[in-house]
């Protein structure tokens, strides 16, 4: 493969790993989040772009539309353990309830 | 002829008229309004003596009013049978009361203020009764209605006499719905209010006037299901009892339906109906006047009983004769109420019967009207009670109609001979029950005069009155001899009925009542329920339908608010992990790397 597609995909597997492990805060996960979908939404762009797929030009539109709704989701989530706990520490989470 | 009759109407606005000058801050001013009366009854028995001669009916329709498009609306005042002897009557009967109150207010600091109220009441009923169209008739109609709203509520200060003022408002109001649908039934398909338009032209189906007509008579006479402002309504002082509610005002719903009777001719179902209300409503206040207390709310409740038998004779075809009872029927009520004021009066305020007793040697004169007008009420015969109640009972024994209604409203005459006896009974008789420091005089020149004329025309107004007017309908004759007793029977068993009652009785323990005492002491538990439970409830339904049933239900809790319930319950019930959320991710990193790295052996 070409540079840019290693270059992006690394991009993806930084904010994967940031996703994965993180020390206290649920916030930097839903931010790591943002930064796999930004790193896929350049991913398609670029592939589409360089190889003239025009027919398949709408999907990073509709990558951004879904990525809001999870993006929307996770903050809603986040809330709602805000409201109970007074912070997001995710050491909070081993109590089910809402 | 007419000029007189106007002569005489216009008497009567004068003291009203003078209220703004001098001669109301006066002392004199009750003297004044009671002599202005009496003039005016004296004049006006000149027309009526011309009328009873030559029969001749007269219409006065001076004063073009207004047109509303096709409608013309003049001042006219209709001089016919019924007016021309209701009116002198009216005026003896009022000229008898204002002198009364003119000792009974005599305490009181707004006596003018009270007489400008019974007078301007007076002419009220007068437009009322004179009215040629039903314009003026609803004039007449509401003035009363507003008069006995401001006398009922005299003493302001007491919250029961504002109630019952307001009471007598709200059931009129239900009774004027009737009217007013009347008249305009009448606009819609007769264009016209006047009496002699209506009667003139022939309609095809009467029911709804007819219909609307008998809801403000019940609204305005206290019949059964408009009837609880009438006792409510003694809350007043007593001339205004003695005035509007049992001669004049009480009787303007019968008068109206009077004034129909060629419209109620014809209609079977109207009068079968008519006759079924007044017998109920006679039955029912007849009972309740038996177990009550107070004296004024027994002669209420029998003036109640009365105006039932008024409707009773009109559906049974008979106006004329309930008219010549409206006539006799105002002279002993008024001089019940009358003798019971006095006694009240005497008494120190003091209106339970239970606490009365042994007036009989105190106040002779008292004793003498009292005892002398309930056995014109019960119908004794040759008093005046006799000509109209006797008649009455008679034509409705010998008449092709109703037998459940006849039979119910001979059980309410034998009923109102037993209510009367009660009354003598407790009041007049056996030892004293009161305070022995009261001073009890009757030696008042105004009572003593006012009670005597009432007395005198309780004794021969009946006959002077039945042998005087123009022939109407034809009484039947003929009859077998036990229907014509029948009034006297069941009366004369009423009264020996009670007497040996209350006598078998007197000494006795109080026994805790029973329920049939309790439904007829509470008056058949009527305003307690129906004062409360309607209005509640549709407050509750509307409340109910308006707020919760569409927006709390539909909008908020069935969609958004049940789903995030269902949501939470089942999560809760399903899920039984633990939170450890770094070492879920963790182990989601390492399988990662590890599948990477070991999967990557196919180079």
């Amino acid at each position: 493969m070409s540079m840019v597609y290693i270059n992006i995909f690394l991009a993806f597997i930084m904010s994967l790993m940031g996703l994965l492990m993180y020390r206290s805060h649920l916030m930097s996960s839903l931010l790591c989040l943002e930064g796999m979908m930004l790193s896929l939404f350049i991913m398609m762009a670029v592939a589409i772009l360089n190889n003239h797929l025009t027919l398949a030009s709408m999907t990073p539109i509709i990558l951004l539309v879904f990525a809001a709704c999870e993006a929307a989701l996770g903050l809603s989530l986040l809330v709602m353990v805000s409201n109970t706990y007074g912070t997001d520490y995710v050491q909070n989470l081993n109590l089910l309830q809402c | 002829f007419t000029p007189l009759m106007l002569t005489a109407m216009f008497i009567l606005l004068l003291p009203i008229i003078m209220s703004n000058t001098q001669l109301y801050k006066n002392s004199l001013y009750p003297h004044y309004v009671k002599t202005t009366i009496s003039y005016a009854f004296i004049i006006s028995m000149i027309p009526t003596m011309m009328f009873i001669s030559s029969g001749q009916e007269a219409v006065i329709s001076n004063w073009h009013w207004l047109s509303i498009q096709t409608l013309k609306l003049s001042l006219s005042f209709k001089m016919d049978y019924f007016s021309t002897i209701f009116i002198p009557v009216a005026l003896f009967v009022t000229w008898s009361i204002m002198e009364f109150s003119m000792w009974y207010m005599h305490s009181d600091p707004y006596i003018n203020r009270f007489f400008k109220y019974l007078l301007m009441f007076l002419i009220t009923m007068m437009i009322l009764v004179t009215a040629n169209n039903l314009f003026q008739l609803f004039i007449g109609w509401e003035g009363v209605g507003i008069m006995s709203f401001l006398l009922i509520g005299w003493w302001y200060g007491r919250a029961d006499a504002n109630t019952a003022a307001l009471q007598a408002i709200l059931y009129n109001r239900i009774g004027d719905v009737g009217f007013i649908m009347a008249m305009a039934w009448f606009l819609t398909n007769s264009n016209a209010w006047d009496f002699q338009q209506i009667f003139i032209t022939q309609h095809e189906n009467l029911n709804i006037p007819l219909l609307g007509l008998l809801l403000a008579a019940t609204g305005k006479s206290a019949q059964f299901g408009l009837h609880p402002w009438l006792p409510s309504a003694m809350e007043g002082p007593t001339p205004v009892s003695a005035l509007l509610h049992s001669s004049t005002m009480v009787v303007a719903g019968v008068f109206l339906l009077i004034r129909f009777y060629p419209l109620m001719e014809q209609n079977k179902t109207m009068q079968t109906l008519t006759l079924c209300l007044g017998a109920i409503t006679t039955l029912f206040t007849a009972i309740c006047a038996l177990t009550q207390n107070d004296i004024k709310k027994i002669v209420a409740f029998s003036t109640s009983s009365q105006l039932g038998l008024m409707i009773v004779t009109i559906g049974i075809n008979q106006p004329y004769l309930a008219f010549l009872h409206i006539c006799t029927h105002a002279f002993f009520k008024a001089m019940l109420f009358m003798c019971s004021g006095s006694i009240i009066h005497s008494l120190n305020d003091e209106q339970d019967i239970r606490k009365m007793g042994g007036l009989y040697k105190p106040m002779p004169f008292t004793t003498t009207s009292l005892i002398i007008g309930s056995l014109a009420l019960t119908g004794m015969p040759f008093l005046t009670g006799f000509y109209s109640k006797d008649l009455i009972i008679e034509t409705a024994n010998t008449s092709y109609t109703n037998a459940w209604a006849l039979l119910i409203t001979l059980i309410a005459t034998s009923l109102t001979a037993a209510y009367s006896t009660r009354i003598m009974f407790f009041v007049l008789l056996g030892q004293p029950r009161f305070n022995t420091l009261n001073l009890i005089n009757e030696n008042n020149t105004h009572l003593i005069n006012s009670i005597k004329r009432l007395l005198i025309g309780s004794i021969f107004a009946g006959y002077l009155i039945s042998y005087n007017i123009p022939p109407t309908t034809i009484p039947q004759m003929t009859m077998p001899y036990y229907l014509k007793l029948t009034a006297l029977a069941v009366t004369i068993a009423g009264f020996i009925l009670a007497l040996e009652l209350n006598l078998a009785a007197k000494n006795l323990k109080f026994m805790y009542p029973s329920s049939l005492f309790k439904f007829s002491n509470l008056l058949g538990y009527f305003p307690i329920v129906m004062h409360r439970l309607p209005s509640k409830m549709s407050l509750t339904m509307s409340q109910k339908s308006a707020s919760m049933l569409l927006d709390m239900i539909w909008l908020e809790n069935v969609f958004p608010k049940s789903i995030s319930l269902f949501q939470m319950k089942m999560s809760t019930t399903v899920s039984n992990q633990k939170g450890l959320v770094k070492l879920y991710f963790l182990s989601f990193m390492i399988t990662l790397a590890l599948s990477l790295i070991l999967l990557n052996s196919h180079e």
